[in-house]
């Protein structure tokens, strides 16, 4: 047999295999139930226009007061991480260790319930407030190490030059380190924003009030009451028009960064 | 080392004969439509005290008593699986086949009928409202402006919407989270079934306020379609708990004032 032939048939095989597998899954699949169960469009237009008004309106507050929290909160634990003096090390090296180790899901409770009971003090902003402190504190936690490392990541000869030109050690950090830290770690900034957004469906453990309900407690309260999973489905989709565009704007921005170097 | 896999395999393969086998057989035996031959697969919401908690490694209360009866009048060992009341309760959990029953303090609604088969009622529930010893919360109607936790989906969320319309109602996913909120001075006030709020007076620091007669009865669950059988077992087997004393003596073992 000629090599190409039996590349060919090799091909061709695998070609069978996988319409084989997807032709299985179609038929053993009960699609009137799937239909009624997940795609009942009455259930889907009940959900609406609460689900954008109320709900993918709150995930995105949270998500955007969750991520510039946890960015400004990060950036100073870097410096922290980073800094000659060693308590500050060894502060944000705890800090960073502890927050990063714990589910995100326990820090809420404890922001929540824990906090509360210990202080007699309770977070602005209600239960929603008390999930948010938490969901910042986690995410600068990992903010943090990115930015340090974007930070470790400019040449030391930009230091030296910026320096060499009279600059003082602050004015160089914020003028010539950052803006080029920055550049270099959008894309595991993205990916914590995006994991942010998840992140968001976790503040249901704290109670929420009706004007409070993000994506996931919302579809999950219209789960109940129509006895149907099709606003499961409908919260999904609401996620991915957040999370697509968002992260197909950033490759944008990437792509006009490295444009710019 | 092959050797041991080949008889792995072998024995593996054997169990699984022998499992479809056997489910077959009884399945035509017992009628039952049974999600795994020879056990009664029961999910519930846990915990939910006095109604079903953990206790020295061990599921009980007082809807798991009454199943570990029922499973062992049908000649069935007994499964228990811990889930969310949500799915439970919009029926969800037992259309995908992932228990027989239900037994976790739902109340027969005639909306939960549309998706749900009920047993005959097991347990007479009332609601009620709890609040701090301390707290100037007297009824229903001083609620106004204030936050009452309820648990999301529930009978008692419903009993809150509808009663309190000025009360803001805070949404938890279980009564953990409720009593912690309570604790915790996040809410004023939990409106939900009065035994679990009972358990919460115990230590003094909580009062019931106000109790709230709305008939309501607490049914085990079956799936809608396909469980006719399984309904009418379970049904003979209250009856028979009830006629021979069983019923009583665990109802007086939770509930004796």
């Amino acid at each position: 047999m000629k090599r190409s032939t039996r590349r060919r048939l090799i091909q061709g095989a695998l070609y069978a295999v996988f319409a084989a597998v997807v032709l299985l899954i179609v038929l053993a699949a009960d699609w009137a139930k799937i239909r009624s169960n997940f795609f009942d469009l009455d259930v889907a237009a009940a959900s609406f226009p609460e689900i954008v008004t109320i709900a993918a309106k709150n995930t995105i507050v949270y998500t955007a007061i969750a991520f510039l929290g946890g960015l400004l909160l990060g950036l100073v634990l870097a410096l922290m991480k980073l800094s000659p003096v060693l308590p500050y090390r060894w502060l944000a090296t705890g800090y960073i260790e502890l927050f990063r180790g714990l589910p995100a899901l326990l820090v809420i409770f404890a922001f929540a319930y824990a906090v509360p009971i210990a202080f007699q003090w309770h977070p602005p902003g209600g239960n929603a407030g008390a999930g948010l402190i938490a969901l910042i504190i986690v995410s600068s936690a990992y903010i943090a190490e990115t930015i340090r490392a974007g930070i470790e990541a400019v040449p030391k000869g930009q230091v030296e030059a910026a320096r060499s030109l009279g600059m003082n050690s602050a004015w160089t950090m914020v003028t010539v380190v950052l803006p080029q830290a920055f550049r270099i770690i959008t894309p595991p900034l993205t990916n914590e924003l995006v994991i942010l957004i998840k992140d968001t469906s976790l503040l249901f453990i704290a109670g929420m009030a009706i004007g409070d309900r993000e994506l996931t407690t919302f579809s999950r309260d219209a789960l109940t009451s129509q006895a149907n999973a099709t606003p499961l489905v409908v919260a999904a989709a609401m996620y991915l028009i957040i999370t697509l565009p968002l992260t197909q704007l950033v490759a944008k921005l990437e792509r006009h960064n490295k444009r710019g170097r | 080392m092959l050797a041991a896999l080949a008889a792995g395999a072998l024995a593996l393969s054997a169990c699984g004969g022998g499992s479809d086998d056997a489910g077959s057989g009884s399945a035509e035996e017992s009628g039952l439509n049974l999600v795994s031959e020879g056990s009664l697969t029961v999910c519930s919401d846990i915990p939910y005290p006095p109604f079903e908690f953990e206790e020295n490694g061990e599921y009980t209360g007082f809807d798991m008593d009454i199943m570990k009866e029922i499973a062992s009048g049908l000649d069935l060992e007994l499964a228990v699986q811990d889930v969310e009341f949500n799915g439970l309760q919009s029926g969800a959990v037992l259309a995908a086949r992932q228990c027989d029953i239900g037994a976790s303090a739902v109340t027969i609604t005639e909306e939960r009928k549309a998706n749900l088969a009920f047993s005959d009622p097991y347990y007479d529930s009332l609601q009620s409202l709890l609040v701090p010893a301390d707290s100037d919360i007297a009824s229903i109607d001083d609620l106004a402006g204030k936050q009452v936790g309820v648990q999301q989906g529930t009978t008692g969320e419903t009993y809150a919407t509808e009663n309190a319309p000025e009360a803001e109602i805070v949404q938890f996913p279980s009564d953990a989270e409720m009593y912690a909120a309570i604790q915790a001075g996040n809410v004023d006030a939990l409106l939900q079934d009065l035994p679990v709020n009972l358990g919460h007076t115990e230590d003094g620091s909580f009062t019931i306020a106000e109790e709230f007669k709305t008939d309501e009865q607490y049914g085990f669950i079956m799936a809608k379609e396909g469980s006719d059988e399984l309904v009418a077992a379970v049904n003979e087997q209250l009856t028979a708990l009830r006629d021979n004393g069983k019923y009583q003596e665990i109802y007086d073992s939770y509930f004796a004032q």
